[in-house]
C-alpha cells in the first residue's frame, strides 16, 4: 500500500541518497587533499544531526516540540565517556549509552507526557535544564569542566578496524550510523505504529476512538527519540575527546530545533541537511566573530517568518511531483498501488 | 543555638530573602502569564526583557541618574520596544497554523539575539548596581535589609495595581474579553490588535521593572535572563498558564521552597526540588492550580 505519507517520504529517500553520495565524494576529495579539519567538522555535523532526527521525530511526526532533546544526547555522551575511560570498547560504549538514554527517556517521558502542547515543550526544557545543572555541580562527573581525556578508541568492525582519531574512517563510520538510523526511523514510520504517530499529529483526540492508546504511542515515540539522540551522543566524546555540561544545555537543544526548521520539519532528511548547514555556518562565523548567537538567533527568526517549511520543504514538493511522473515500472514491483489522495 | 534563635537568625532572614526574590519572580511571571493568557504566546525572550531592565538600571546609574528615576523610566522605555517586537515578529505568525510553536521559536530566536547584543554592548562580565537605600531595619528582632523590605513593598503594590487594572477597570474588562473570545470581542468593537500590543507591552514593562528592582540585589550579566526564566516558567506552569492569582501564589510558594530547601541541603539541589514540586503539581493538576485569564 502506498499512501500520501509513503510518497512524501520517497522524496526524502532520494534526498538522503543524494546526501550520502555527496558526503562520500566530498570526504574522498577532502582525504585526497589531506584535509582533517573539514572532515572532522563534517563528522561533528553528522553527530549533531542525531539530535535533529530526534527533534524531527517528535515535532514533524507526532507534533510535539521538545526543547530538551540535548538531555538524551548529553546522557549518551557522558555514558560513553565514562565507559571509554575504563574499557576502550566502542560497542560497549554504544550499548551503555543507548541503554542509559533508554532508561532516562522512560523517566523523562513519564514526566513530560503527562502534559501536552506548550506544557510539554516547557517541561522538556525544564528537565534538560535541571539535569544540566545537576551535572554541572557533580564533581564525580567533572562538574563544569566536564570529563576530559577520553582515549582514542579502536572500532572493531569484524573485517576491518577504524580508529576514532582517523578523520576519514571515523567520518565514514558516523555517516553509516546516521544513514542506518535514518533508514530505521523511516521504516518505523512506515509501520502501523508509525502511522499512529502521524495520526497523533493530525488529530490526537480521534486516535483513541480508533482503539489506539495515545499515551503509549507518545511514550514510544519519546523513548525512540531519546535513544536516537543518545546513540549519536555516544559518538561525540570519541570525536572530541571530552564531554562538558554544555552538551545538555539549552543552546544544544535550540540548535537542533533550528537545524530541523532550517532543513524542513517532518522530512527526517531535513534534520541532517540543516545540521550540516548550521555547523558549517557557525564554524565560518566563529572564525571571524565570537558572537555567532546573533546570527543563529536571526536565522531562527528568519526561518520562522520567511521559510516556515525549511529549505528541503521547498525542494520536497517539487521532487514529489517529479517522482510521481516516473514510469510505473520504476515503482515498487509487485506491490498493489493504491492511491490515497488527501 | 535555641529554637527561638534559629527562627530569629536563620529561618526568618531566609524567608525574607525568599520573599524578596519571590516578589521579582512574581513580577516576571505575571508578565509571562498575562501575555500567554491573552495572546496565547509563550514568550521565550521574557528573560532577556528582564535582563534588559537590569542592564538599563546599570546603564542609567552609570550615567549618573537616580535609581528611582530609572525605575520609572525603564518600563516606559520598554514599551515602544515591546510594541515593535509585537508588530514585527509576533503579529506576522499570529494567525498562521501552529501559533504556539512558531511564536515560541520566534521569541526563542529573539532571546538569543538580545542576549548576544547585551554581551556586545556591555561585555560578558558581571556588573553591579548600588542600592538606593542602605542599612537595615529591625522588625520584631529580625534584622531586615531596608532595600529588601522596600522591594517587597513595592512589588506587592505593583501586583495589586495590576490586579486592579485587570479586574476593576474598563481596560482590564476589554483584555479579559479579548482573552475569552477575540472574534466576539472584535465584533463588539474592541480594537483587539491594539489591546494585544498594549498587553504585550505591559508584560514586557513588568519584566523590565523586575530587572531594575533585582539589579541591586544580584549581579547584572548578559545571561541572567536565561537563569531566571526557568523559575518564572515553573511558576507560570504551576500557577496555571494565564492565571494572575496563580502566578502570585505559585511564585511566592516556589521561591519559599527554594529558600527553605537551601537551608537543609546544598543550594545546588534547590532547582531540582523546585522542578520536582512543579512535576508534583502537574501530576494532580495538569493545567496548573488556577484557571486561565478570561475564563475565571
Amino acid at each position: 500500500m502506498r499512501d500520501q505519507q509513503s510518497k512524501f517520504m520517497r522524496a526524502s529517500h532520494v534526498l538522503m541518497l543524494f546526501f550520502l553520495v555527496a558526503a562520500l565524494i566530498l570526504s574522498a576529495i577532502g582525504a585526497g587533499l589531506g584535509d582533517a579539519f573539514y572532515i572532522r567538522l563534517g563528522t561533528e555535523a553528522l553527530i549533531f544531526a542525531g539530535i535533529g532526527l530526534s527533534v524531527d521525530l517528535l515535532l514533524g511526526f507526532t507534533g510535539v516540540l521538545s526543547l530538551g532533546q540535548a538531555l538524551y544526547f548529553g546522557i549518551g555522551a557522558y555514558a560513553s565517556a565514562l565507559v571509554l575511560l575504563r574499557v576502550p570498547s566502542f560497542w560497549l560504549a554504544l550499548v551503555v549509552a543507548g541503554s542509559a538514554s533508554f532508561v532516562a527517556s522512560i523517566f523523562g517521558g513519564l514526566i513530560a507526557n503527562r502534559v501536552r502542547g506548550v506544557y510539554f515543550t516547557l517541561i522538556s526544557l525544564g528537565l534538560a535544564q535541571v539535569a544540566a545543572k545537576i551535572v554541572y555541580n557533580t564533581r564525580e562527573l567533572g562538574a563544569s569542566d566536564g570529563i576530559i581525556g577520553v582515549p582514542v578508541v579502536q572500532v572493531d568492525l569484524g573485517l576491518l578496524s577504524v580508529s576514532s582519531d582517523d578523520p576519514l574512517g571515523f567520518f565514514l563510520l558516523v555517516l553509516a550510523i546516521v544513514v542506518a538510523l535514518y533508514t530505521i526511523l523511516s521504516y518505523v514510520l512506515e509501520t502501523p505504529f508509525g502511522r499512529i504517530l502521524i495520526a497523533l499529529k493530525a488529530n490526537e483526540r480521534r486516535v483513541p476512538f480508533l482503539g489506539y492508546s495515545v499515551w503509549g504511542a507518545r511514550m514510544a515515540a519519546y523513548v525512540l527519540a531519546g535513544v536516537v539522540a543518545g546513540l549519536l551522543g555516544a559518538l561525540d566524546p570519541m570525536l572530541r575527546g571530552f564531554v562538558s555540561p554544555e552538551l545538555m544545555s539549552f543552546m544544544t537543544s535550540g540548535n537542533a530545533v533550528v537545524s530541523v526548521l532550517l532543513g524542513g520539519v517532518g522530512t527526517l532528511v531535513g534534520a541532517i541537511y540543516g545540521s550540516v548547514f548550521l555547523v558549517l555556518l557557525k564554524s565560518v562565523i566563529g572564525s571571524w566573530s565570537e558572537h555567532h548567537q546573533i546570527v543563529v538567533g536571526s536565522m531562527f527568526m528568519m526561518v520562522v517568518l520567511v521559510l516556515p517549511r525549511g529549505v528541503i520543504g521547498v525542494i520536497h514538493p517539487w521532487l514529489r511531483t517529479l517522482l510521481s511522473r516516473l514510469p510505473p515500472s520504476l515503482d515498487r514491483p509487485g506491490s498493489p498501488v493504491r492511491e490515497v489522495e488527501s | 543555638m535555641g529554637f527561638a534563635d534559629y527562627i530569629q537568625f536563620v529561618l526568618a532572614p531566609q524567608i525574607i530573602n525568599g520573599l524578596a526574590l519571590g516578589t521579582a519572580v512574581v513580577l516576571v511571571a505575571l508578565g509571562l502569564t498575562i501575555i500567554f493568557g491573552l495572546l496565547d504566546v509563550i514568550n521565550m525572550s521574557h528573560g532577556e526583557f528582564y535582563a534588559i531592565g537590569a542592564f538599563g538600571a546599570f546603564g542609567l546609574s552609570a550615567a549618573g541618574l537616580n535609581f528611582w528615576i530609572s525605575l520609572a523610566l525603564i518600563p516606559i522605555l520598554m514599551v515602544p520596544f515591546a510594541v515593535v517586537v509585537e508588530r514585527l515578529l509576533i503579529r506576522r505568525v499570529f494567525d498562521g497554523d501552529g501559533r504556539h510553536v512558531s511564536t515560541l521559536l520566534l521569541t526563542f530566536g529573539l532571546s538569543l539575539v538580545l542576549e548576544d547584543l547585551l554581551k556586545v554592548v556591555f561585555g560578558p562580565n558581571t556588573h553591579s548596581v548600588a542600592a538606593p537605600v542602605s542599612g537595615a531595619i529591625d522588625v520584631f528582632g529580625v534584622t531586615v535589609p531596608t532595600y529588601r523590605l522596600l522591594l517587597i513593598g513595592l512589588g506587592a503594590a505593583l501586583v495589586s495595581g495590576i490586579a486592579l487594572l485587570i479586574y476593576r477597570t474598563r481596560f482590564g474588562a476589554v483584555v479579559r474579553a479579548a482573552a475569552f473570545d477575540r472574534h466576539m470581542s472584535a465584533s463588539l468593537g474592541v480594537p483587539v490588535g491594539l489591546v494585544y500590543a498594549a498587553t504585550f507591552a505591559l508584560g514586557v514593562a513588568l519584566a523590565g521593572i523586575a530587572g531594575v528592582l533585582l539589579a541591586p540585589l544580584y549581579s547584572v550579566f548578559p545571561t541572567m535572563g536565561r537563569d531566571f526564566i526557568l523559575l518564572a516558567f515553573s511558576v507560570v506552569i504551576v500557577g496555571g498558564m494565564g492565571s494572575i492569582l496563580g502566578a502570585v501564589i505559585a511564585g511566592l510558594a516556589l521561591t519559599q521552597i527554594q529558600a527553605l530547601a537551601s537551608l537543609v541541603i546544598s543550594p545546588v539541589w534547590a532547582d531540582p526540588i523546585v522542578f520536582g514540586a512543579m512535576v508534583l503539581v502537574l501530576t494532580f493538576r495538569p493545567r496548573g492550580l488556577f484557571e486561565r485569564l478570561g475564563h475565571a
